[in-house]
Order: structure tokens, then sequence, then C-alpha cells
């Protein structure tokens, strides 16, 4: 019974899918259609398609420029918080029994609970005293935030990882420091993926920090100018929808490449 | 080690990255930072500064216009960092930062020689202020457009009164065609009707009693209420379903006869259908069509930041803009009215409300006298689905006393 | 020992600066604020003790947002679980194209939330309408949106579609651990597939359901995006959340301190939930 394919099951999981793709068929075809094939019929794929709607979106959003700066704030940030909230989370993992590391435990995790506003305009002041209402200082907040959410996630990793490995590294004269970049860091290689990925998509994706930190408008970061776009030319869909895609579609199409590895990824630390 | 080479990878291309950042050659000149909140003006803006910058060579201007204006105007505040030049709606925002005391104090000051004295009472009664830390630019309308098209097909002649409102909008519902395109998705669009009404029906005189506590929503605005919600019954089948820019593209294309609505949509509807024949009159509030009047306000407003060090070129800048040819330029582009003696709009799909504006049977918006905190616009999207009238204005006066009790 | 314990103090001091510097002062100060009736820009203000808390509990638009976020959070925890569960059962049977479909149902959790938000906002107003004129029921033929009593049902679908993604996939982690050998051995006992799935199945991914509860829980208290591109809160106050009222009082409106206030209650609230809920985790855990 359970070798064959179950195919109600089958059916029934198709039919969720449909329900997944179905606002993505209509935005593709929305961004590719134009308001006269709109008004024929809103669900058929177009009869010609409109690529101009996408060179309009580009030109008027300065996709390049804003695609850039994404990009630049999400690959500084995913490295950085892989290369320090793992080594703090090691940290206070190894020392869950003293009180001034489990305090930190939470300490740290206590923030996923702050509210956003509460924080905002304080945060702006100190940005603005600091020189950090650019790009760097956006990617320095993301990762100090990301401590919140990271060190529980890492924390129970790293506690199910032996500590007679590392004991064997002490014998051997390695320090602290050696013993985690040679022994523990290359061991968390699918904690980091999730989080990688994790914080990857949370920064890409994240609209509200950079809208109060950023101030000069060649520093926009993608969301930023879909909000912008949206009160500018929010009257032809066909604009708004190719611009849409736009922005989605540098994570499309990693996600394309990379899907088994960014679903592994995912899984592979919340099984531990 | 093929992880070690990933992060190399990342490393590298992250410093490729910020390599290719730009710089602009723009050293010994004065460089003024001009922040302003309205969307569909930076075009016309990016023209005007293009032909500033190049008659002054001396000054370079850059516009900045952030998504969610007020917010990061505020922000910047915060920030001790205020732009040199900013341009806003006389709302409650600019009210609240006239009053931090963070623009430059113009009352005595040239650039308000030209401007229609209307306007310039108009900042202060805002404010509740003396001084004058603003010049008024453009001003816009708000009333009913009209598809002449459909009424001349239906014979239909613009209204004069609240009953004849009424009237047409009843042919033109015999007539199988939706009378008023109502979008009432944003809770902003809600308020349309309740800024004509109130000032008209009320009178902006019940704002300054309401601030010395003399009287209450619950007395004086039973009839706006009733007028609101008679309104509904006129509509579409999805009123609450649809907002602006569903509204600004039906209409542009004739789905119905009439649109409360802005002046500043007329660019929009326009976008959405170039040849749209639109006509323009003020809401007939009541049924005396001399006591109507127009509610006008002033939509953009320009003022210089106290800290500036740039203070001489930010009036050479805003007396730049202030110039006929270039105020003109703008107001066409814009379909606005110029706050500027002299200077008219000559778009034929506002041309039915000159003669209130020519002889200043204007009065403003009746939000601009309430607070933000209030939140007025969710307050009356919220009675508009319940059709509560005496809850509605009961909500008036208690949020209006919470607002000013949390002072 | 002490040298290692140096170099592990080296390693959290300087993040835990930062962390205090960027997170925890800004949030002192907040509540530093809420004892004053700042505007959120002005030079000057006064300390007002605890009058902004006390009207914070006679403010009926604070309780309505707390009404609509709570609906909003349990109603969305409940059925963004039980789909994901069902949906990852699915994907766990003996199905053709599994890795295609696991593909396709994670595809929403990469998607901004924001965009996900602008276009379900076009698709109620203008193509479920059209369904709705199509099949005659009248309450479908509007958008669900402009509707006092539905709107928040609209919010609750957007966030469900997106969700479900995680969960899915966190569950079928989770179902991947189990050892079809046990399964075998139920077989060979007669029982049911509804008994199997209480018996063995549900009690091997209970760590799971806890973190997956929790997780969404915290999101849905904290729905902000969502509300910004599907209704603004709107109509009336009628999808007003907790933070979007805290995010509209506070900024569009100048009452930062007000709302500051309010934010810590919030904060409280969220914080006294999610400890409950991780106590129960940790409770599971040592039980297995």
């Amino acid at each position: 019974m359970r070798t064959k394919t179950n195919w109600l099951v089958l059916i029934l999981i198709a039919v969720g899918t449909i329900l997944i793709l179905f606002p993505l068929y209509m935005t593709l075809t929305i961004a590719l259609k134009n308001p006269e094939e709109m008004t024929r019929s809103v669900f058929a794929i177009p009869t010609t398609f409109h690529w101009e709607n996408f060179r309009n979106a580009v030109n008027m959003t300065h996709f390049f420029q804003a695609f850039r700066n994404s990009a630049l704030v999400t690959l500084c940030t995913v490295v950085l918080t892989l290369l320090t909230n793992s080594l703090v989370a090691y940290a206070i993992a190894r020392n869950m029994n003293r009180k001034f590391f489990k305090g930190l435990y939470f300490y740290f995790i206590s923030a996923m609970f702050i509210p956003f506003p509460i924080i905002m305009l304080p945060i702006v002041k100190l940005t603005s005293a600091l020189h950090m209402t650019n790009l760097v200082g956006l990617t320095i907040l993301h990762t100090v935030y990301a401590l919140a959410f990271n060190v529980f996630v890492y924390v129970g990793y790293i506690r199910s990882i032996p500590v007679a490995l590392e004991e064997a590294a002490t014998v051997d004269g390695a320090g602290t420091w050696g013993t985690f970049w040679r022994i523990i860091f290359p061991l968390m290689g699918p904690i980091n993926a999730t989080v990688g990925i994790l914080i990857c998509l949370s920064t890409y994706n994240d609209f509200l920090l950079p809208l109060i930190i950023i101030s000069d408008q060649n520093s926009y970061t993608l969301p930023l100018v879909q909000y912008i776009f949206q009160g500018q030319f929010n009257t032809d869909f066909n604009l708004a929808f190719a611009s849409y895609l736009m922005a989605m579609l540098p994570m499309i199409i990693i996600y394309l490449f990379a899907q088994k590895w960014i679903i592994n990824g995912v899984t592979q630390g919340a099984v531990k | 080690m093929k992880k070690g080479r990933l992060l190399l990878a990342c490393v590298l291309l992250v410093s490729m990255l910020s390599g290719c950042g730009s710089s602009d050659g723009a050293e010994g000149k004065v460089k003024l930072e001009f922040f302003q909140n309205k969307p569909e003006a930076k075009g016309s803006f990016d023209k005007l500064i293009a032909k500033f910058n190049q008659t002054h060579p001396g000054i370079v201007v850059s516009q900045i216009n952030p998504p969610d204006a007020e917010t990061v105007l505020k922000t910047r505040v915060v920030k001790n960092d205020i732009p040199d030049v900013i341009a806003l709606g006389a709302t409650d925002t600019y009210s609240i930062l006239a009053q931090s005391d963070i623009f430059t104090d113009l009352t005595q000051s040239k650039l308000l020689d030209t401007i229609e004295p209307n306007y310039i009472k108009m900042l202060k009664d805002i404010t509740g202020m003396d001084r004058v830390t603003a010049v008024p630019y453009a001003t816009n309308a708000n009333g009913i457009m009209y598809n002449k098209t459909i009424f001349k097909e239906m014979g239909l002649s613009v209204p004069r009164t609240w009953d004849e409102l009424i009237a047409t909008a009843q042919k033109v519902k015999d007539n199988g065609m939706i009378p008023f395109y109502l979008t009432y998705k944003d809770d902003w669009q809600t308020n349309l009707p309740f800024n004509a009404l109130a000032p008209n029906l009320v009178g902006i005189d019940f704002f300054k009693q309401l601030r010395e506590g003399k009287v209450t929503f619950k007395e004086k605005f039973r009839e706006v209420a009733e007028k609101q919600l008679k309104l509904l019954d006129y509509g579409h089948g999805d009123n609450f379903g649809k907002n602006y820019a569903d509204g600004n593209r039906a209409f542009a294309k004739g789905e119905a006869a009439m649109y409360i609505q802005g002046s500043w949509a007329i660019p929009e509807i326009r976008k959405a259908n170039p040849k749209a024949d639109i006509g323009f009159f003020p809401f007939p509030t009541g049924n005396d069509p001399d006591q109507i009047k127009l509610i006008s306000g002033v939509d953009t407003l320009l003022t210089i930041s106290e800290d500036t060090k740039h203070k001489k070129e930010a009036e050479e800048f805003i007396s730049f803009l202030l110039e006929p040819e270039n105020i003109g330029q703008y107001i066409q582009e814009q379909t606005a009215f110029a706050a500027v003696k002299g200077v008219n709009q000559e778009d034929p799909a506002v041309a039915g409300l000159l003669p209130y504006l020519k002889e200043g049977k204007v009065l403003d918006f009746a939000d601009h006298y309430l607070p933000a905190a209030m939140q007025l616009n969710s307050i009356v999207q919220g009675f508009l689905q319940n059709r509560n009238i005496d809850g509605y204005l009961q909500t008036l006066d208690r949020e209006w006393d919470k607002v000013q009790s949390r002072k | 020992m002490t040298k290692r314990l140096t170099a592990f103090y080296w390693m959290t001091v300087p993040a835990v600066i930062l962390f205090f510097i960027f997170m925890t002062l800004p949030a002192l100060q907040g509540v530093y604020y809420s004892f004053t009736n700042w505007n959120g820009f002005g030079k000057h203000y006064d300390f007002v003790g605890f009058k902004n808390y006390v009207n914070i509990f006679t403010d009926n638009n604070v309780g309505n947002a707390y009404w609509f976020t709570f609906k909003f959070a349990i109603v969305t925890t409940i059925l963004i679980n039980i789909l994901s569960l069902l949906i990852a059962l699915g994907l766990n049977a003996k199905i053709k194209f599994r890795n295609f479909f696991r593909g396709i149902y994670f595809l929403p959790n990469i998607l901004s939330v924001l965009i996900v938000g602008y276009i379900f906002n076009y698709l109620f107003s203008n193509v479920f309408t059209i369904w709705g004129k199509n099949s005659g029921i009248s309450a479908f033929s509007t958008n669900i949106l402009g509707n006092e009593n539905l709107a928040w049902i609209g919010i609750v679908i957007v966030a469900v579609w997106q969700g479900i993604a995680f969960n899915t996939i966190l569950y079928l982690a989770g179902l991947q651990t189990i050892p079809t050998s046990l399964y075998e051995a139920s077989n060979l006992d007669g029982a049911s597939r509804w008994q199997e799935f209480w018996k063995i199945t549900f009690p091997l991914i209970a760590p799971f359901f806890t973190i997956n509860m929790v997780l969404a829980m915290k999101n849905s208290l904290m729905v902000f995006d969502q509300i910004i591109a599907l209704t603004n809160g709107g109509p009336g106050r009628a999808t007003q959340s907790i933070s979007h009222l805290i995010y509209t009082g506070g900024f569009q409106g100048g009452e930062f301190a007000y709302q500051s206030a309010n934010s810590v209650i919030y904060f409280i609230v969220i914080a006294v939930i999610s400890v409950l809920q991780l106590k129960f985790l940790q409770g599971r855990e040592t039980d297995m």
C-alpha cells in the first residue's frame, strides 16, 4: 500500500499548488499586458507580450541602482551575521551553566519581542549622530538586530555538538578561538545555511528600517523604490506589476537554481 | 574548504560592489537640498530645478522626494538634519512643525509680496501663529468632477444646489449609469465630502470655537453626516472595495458620470485616458447657490529651514520658483492653482472653478484644522460603514477630547 | 581554564555592547519618553508621569487594536499550522513530483510581504470580485477588504498564503525524522491511518508543532506590512493592528510619547505570551 503512488494525495497537493501559483500567474500576465488587453480579459495569457512595461519600470525606478544597493546590503549582512552571530552563540552555548552567559541568552532573545516602532525614533537620532544613515549603517543594524533570533537558533544547534571534539582540540594545544574556527564553525554548515538563507530573505525584503535610516536617494533599496512607485504610478497597473515582478525576480531566480539547497538548508538546521 | 572559497567569493563581490560608488563633481558650489512631499510633482520640480541649476551656476539644487515623506521629514527633524528648502501641504503636520520653530520667519520677507493674502491668512489660521513661516505656492480645489460627454448625452446641466445634485444623480442612476464613482476603500477619500460639507454648512469658525471648548460636533454636524450618508445611495456596487487609483481609472474610462475628487487627480486621470473630457464644479452643499464656496487649500507651501547655512541661496531658489513663468509651468502640469497673484490656470477642465477663486469665494479644507492624531479619516470611513449618525458624532467629540487631554 | 573563559568573554562582549547601544538603549529611551508628552520631534516636552498609561486603558482604539490583533493572530496561527501539517503529510506520502511540489510550496516564503500584499490588494479588488459576480453570491461580488466585518479575513488569507510555506517545510523535516520501521510495525498491528497519526506521527513531531506555533503566533502578533499593503487599518479601524496603531498614531499623529506607552504594554504582552509558550516547549523537550 505504501509503495504505490497515492493518487488522491497527489491530486490534493496539485490543487494546492494551483492556489499558490495563481497570484504569481496573475502577476506575470498583468505585467505583460497593456490596459486594452486587460479590459478584454483579466485572466487570459496575453496575446502580445508588452516587454516595454519592464523597460519603463527599470527606467522609472532606477532598478539597477536599487538592486545594487539591495544586493550589497544583503550580501554584507549575511557574511557578517554568519561570522559574528555564530561566535557569540558559541560562547553562550558552552557556558550556559554560568549566570552571565545564561543571562545574555535571555537578554538577546527577549529583544525578539520589542515592537519596532518604539525604538524607531531613538534609532534615527542615534544613527545620524554616528553618521550611520547609509548602507554601511543599515548593514550594521541588520547584523546586530539579527542576534536576537540567531542566538536562539544557534545555541540550540551548538549544544547538540559534542564537547568531546573541542576537548580533544584543547589537548592538542589549540586556543578557544582556534577551536571555534577550525572545529566548530565547519561543523555548523547546516545551521549556517539556515541562518544565512533566512537573513538573506529578511534583509532583502525589509523596508521599514531602510525607510527611516537611508537619507540619500541614491542609496535606496528595492522595497523602498517599490513603495515610492506604488504612490507615483498607481493608475497604471501593468507598469506597477512589471515593477513588482522585477523586485521579486532576483530572489526567484536564485531560488530556481538553488531551490533544493535552500530548502535543505532551512530544514537541516531546524531538525536539530 | 569549499565553504571558505564561497566566503572569499562573497567578500570579493561585496568589495567590487562597494567600489563602484559614484561621486558628483559639484565642489565649490552651494548645495541646496529641496525636500518635497508630492510624488506626483517630482517630474515638474525636476524640470524647474534643471532650469535653475543652469541659470544659477553657483548653486546646485537637488530634489528629495521620499516615500511616506511626512514621516521621513519628521525623522530628519529628529536627526537635526533639516533640508534647506521644504515643500509641504498646509496640513496638521506643517502646523506642528511650524510650532516647533524649525522654519525661518518670513513675515517681513519680500517673497510674500506677490502672494494672494487669502492664502497667507489660511496659514495663520492653521498654525494659530501670527508669524508666517512659509510661502504659499500652489493651491488645489476639492469638488465634483463630471464627465462632459455623459452629461451631454443625458441632457444634464451642472447642479448648483444640493437638491439639484441629488436630482442629477438620480437621473444618471435611472439611466442605468453610476452617478458617483465612490472610492471609499482609501479612508482619506471618504473625507472629501466631509471637507466640502463641513466648512460650508458649519463654517471654519466652528474649529476655533472647538479649540475654546464652546461647541461640540454633536450640536453642529448632524446635517453634514446625513448628507454624507445620502451620497452612498448614488455610488456603485462596491463603494468600499475601490480605491483612489481604481477610481481615477474608472472615471477616465467613462464608467461614472461624476467623481467627488480634488484637482490633484486630473493628471492621474489623463494618464489613464488622455482624451477624457472632464469638467469640475464646486460641491453644492446647500440650496442657496450664492452661498456656496469652493474648497481650496494650500497644496504646496515653501519653507526655509531655520538652521540652513544658505538662507540667501534658498530665498533665491524660492523666488525663482515664484516667477510667473515657472509657477505657471508648474500649475499647468499639475492642474493646480497659483497662490501668486495674476497667474491663472487655463486648463478647460477647471474653468468652472475660476470665478470662485477670482472672487475669493473660497474656504479651506476642514481637516486642516483637526489634529492628525484624531485620525479623522478612519472615523469617517467607519461611520459610512455602520451608518450610525449618533455614534459618529459621539466618536468625533470623544476623539477630540481624548487628543486634547493627552497634550 | 580561565584563559579559555577570557576568550569566551571577548567573543560576547563586543556584541553585547553593540546590541545594548542599538537595541536596548533606544528601547529604554522609548520607555523614558512614555512618561513624557513628547511629540517625536519638537525641542520641548514635559514629564506627565503615568498619564499616558492611564489614558491607554481608557482608549477604545487601543482595545480595538488588541481585539483585532488577537483575533487575527489566533485564527492565522491555527490555520497555518493545520494547513501546513496537512500539506507536509501530503508531501511526505509517496507521490510523484515530490520535490517539484515541495519547491512550489516554499516559494511564497522568499517573496516580500509588502509586494505580495500589493498583488493581493489588486486581486481582491479586481479579480476575486469577478468570480463573486459570476457565482451570484452577493457577499463575494464586492471587495471583502472594503467590508467592516470581512476585511480581517482578507488579511488572514494573505498571511496564511505566505505563512504556510515556512511551517510546511519545518513539518516536512520533522516527518522525515520518523523512521519508517515504526509505521511498518503499526501496520502489522492493524492500526488505522487515524490512529497511526495520533499515536506515532503527532507525538514525534510535537517539538516542531510547538516551535511552529510560537513562530506563527509571534509573527502574527506583530502583523504590520500586510496591513500597510492591504487595508491601511480600514475600513474605519476594523483591521488596525497594534503595531499599525503605534506607527500611525506615533508618527503621522505626532503622539510619539503616548504610543511609546502603548509599545511598552505591547512588549510586555508579547513577551509574556512567548515566555509561556517557550516554557511549554521546554517542558516538552524534557519529557522526551
